[in-house]
């Protein structure tokens, strides 16, 4: 039997441990590259932020997440050539591929917005790490009054109902604290509605109310001004806060791909939706954040994506849906925003049993990346009983 | 120089195509042509009231054979 081919991974966050865990199972020659020794579970990032929690909950070592057999490279890489076959890392190594797997996520561009990176560096996010979202637990615990706004750059951010989850957890705990009201909660969206599907904001326009959490809609941040306390949209409005966090405009993750029209003109890789294969090349893709899939910028992408990507590249016709399942917490329920290409979010309720459900997903996190291959049969049982054509009839 | 900008959100689910008017006016000049397509029902009402609360102008919104077509004059931007 011929040696199976060797696939170059970059990145080893959702996306690029699927895939690369889910072909060493099957036999093939995997290398990861990453930069980071940690892997960070991105919303935990909300709980460290607004409920306190201890970052190491939401962190795991790379080495602990990687199967037996694959290599892992730490390192940072600069430069795609795709007609090469070449990838490029700071340190000056040069990798070359059989199959190239990119899953390096969405960058952030926090001069794109004046003051963004001053006001990241007073109060952090939640967006950015566990260090950031630290230092915005610190500014926000220490609020005994005033108004806290949790607002966005651009309506192009990953995982939609982020800021409506933080707004969420952030009265959460000034209701335990006897201090809502005395501290007011601003959610600013750069939506028209409250959410940024209608189906959607008119379940939680309701629920965003009763928590007592005041909504801006269109409002997208186009300045901020860190010494007067002020916040300037596109839209032409202003908001006065105390402490603030606004989640800044993405990008595509590298500056140097080789051909240039392999990215968009925000640097995310152009592939073809349904496969994933970056447009012109059938020895290369792009999984979960960094692309350019006209899908939500979720974890359940990246994860879902992974796999198609492993199996097409082991041969099997399989086909990336678009699928979103994102999950939208209240205290002590939540709900699941589900889409795919062909059917935009469905009516969704809130319920408790949601809620269960996705404390068992944060529990399944950590080995579903690494033994996806076992993992997988029970997501997608899951995906296969809650597709948005099914939920659009039934509800749920 | 005032510009014509066309942005293509045919196709793209909501909200899709206010995304990319917001992508577009953030780059947009006093004076510039925002000329938006989509295939979005919800967009009509949505670019409505985009256009009300930005303060800018509408200049055209029309639908044919699906087309959405909303023509949008900067004149909010300083």
């Amino acid at each position: 039997m011929a040696q199976k081919k060797q696939v170059l991974v970059l990145g080893a966050g959702a996306g690029g441990l699927i895939a690369g865990n889910y072909l060493a199972a099957n036999g093939y020659r995997v290398t990861i590259v990453e930069k980071n020794d940690y892997h960070l579970f991105q919303p935990g990032m909300l709980w460290i932020a607004f409920r306190g929690h201890d970052p190491e909950r939401y962190m795991r070592r790379v080495t602990e997440l990687v199967k037996p057999g694959v290599e892992l490279v730490k390192g940072v890489v600069t430069e795609i050539n795709l007609a090469e076959r070449l990838v490029k890392l700071s340190d000056g190594r040069e990798f070359s591929y059989e199959y190239l797997v990119v899953a390096l996520g969405a960058a952030y561009d926090y001069d794109a917005v004046s003051g963004n990176r001053e006001l990241l560096e007073k109060y952090g996010d939640f967006f950015s790490g566990a260090e950031h979202a630290r230092r915005l637990w610190q500014a926000f615990s220490s609020m005994k009054e005033g108004t806290l706004v949790i607002a966005a750059a651009d309506p192009g951010y990953k995982c939609p109902p982020a800021p409506h989850k933080a707004a969420f957890l952030a009265a959460e705990t000034l209701r335990e604290r006897g201090l809502l009201g005395k501290v007011k909660v601003v959610l600013a969206v750069p939506f028209v509605h409250e959410y940024s599907s209608e189906n959607i904001a008119r379940i939680v326009a309701p629920k965003l109310r009763e928590a007592g959490i005041e909504v801006k809609t269109m409002f997208t941040v186009e300045s901020i001004d860190v010494e007067k306390k002020k916040l300037y949209s596109l839209e032409g409005e202003e908001l006065g806060f105390d402490v603030a966090t606004v989640i800044p405009v993405h990008r595509g993750p590298l500056d140097k791909v080789e051909p240039e029209t392999a990215v968009d003109e925000d640097g995310f890789f152009k592939v073809d939706k349904h496969t994933l294969r970056i447009e012109g090349y059938d020895d290369a893709y792009a999984v979960g954040d960094c692309n350019n899939t006209p899908t939500s910028k979720t974890g359940v992408t990246a994860h879902l994506g992974g796999e198609v990507v492993a199996e097409r590249i082991m041969g099997y016709n399989a086909v990336f849906t678009g699928r979103t399942n994102c999950p939208l917490i209240t205290d002590g329920e939540a709900l699941f925003v589900i889409s795919d290409y062909e059917h935009p979010p469905v009516p969704v309720r809130f319920s408790k049993f949601k809620r269960l459900l996705e404390d068992m997903f944060i529990a399944m996190y950590w080995p579903s990346l690494r033994d996806p291959e076992k993992w997988s049969p029970l997501f997608r049982a899951y995906f296969e009983a809650t597709q948005p054509k099914i939920l659009a009839k039934l509800g749920w | 120089m005032a510009e014509k900008i066309v942005v293509d959100a045919r196709n793209m689910a909501c909200p899709g195509p206010i995304t990319k008017l917001t992508k577009a006016y953030r780059k947009a000049k006093p004076g510039d042509i925002i000329e938006v397509l989509a295939t979005d029902p919800g967009f009509k009402p949505d670019v409505q009231a985009w256009v009300q609360r930005t303060g800018n102008e509408l200049l055209e919104l029309k639908e044919e054979n699906g087309v959405i077509k909303a023509v949008i004059k900067v004149t909010a931007k300083k």
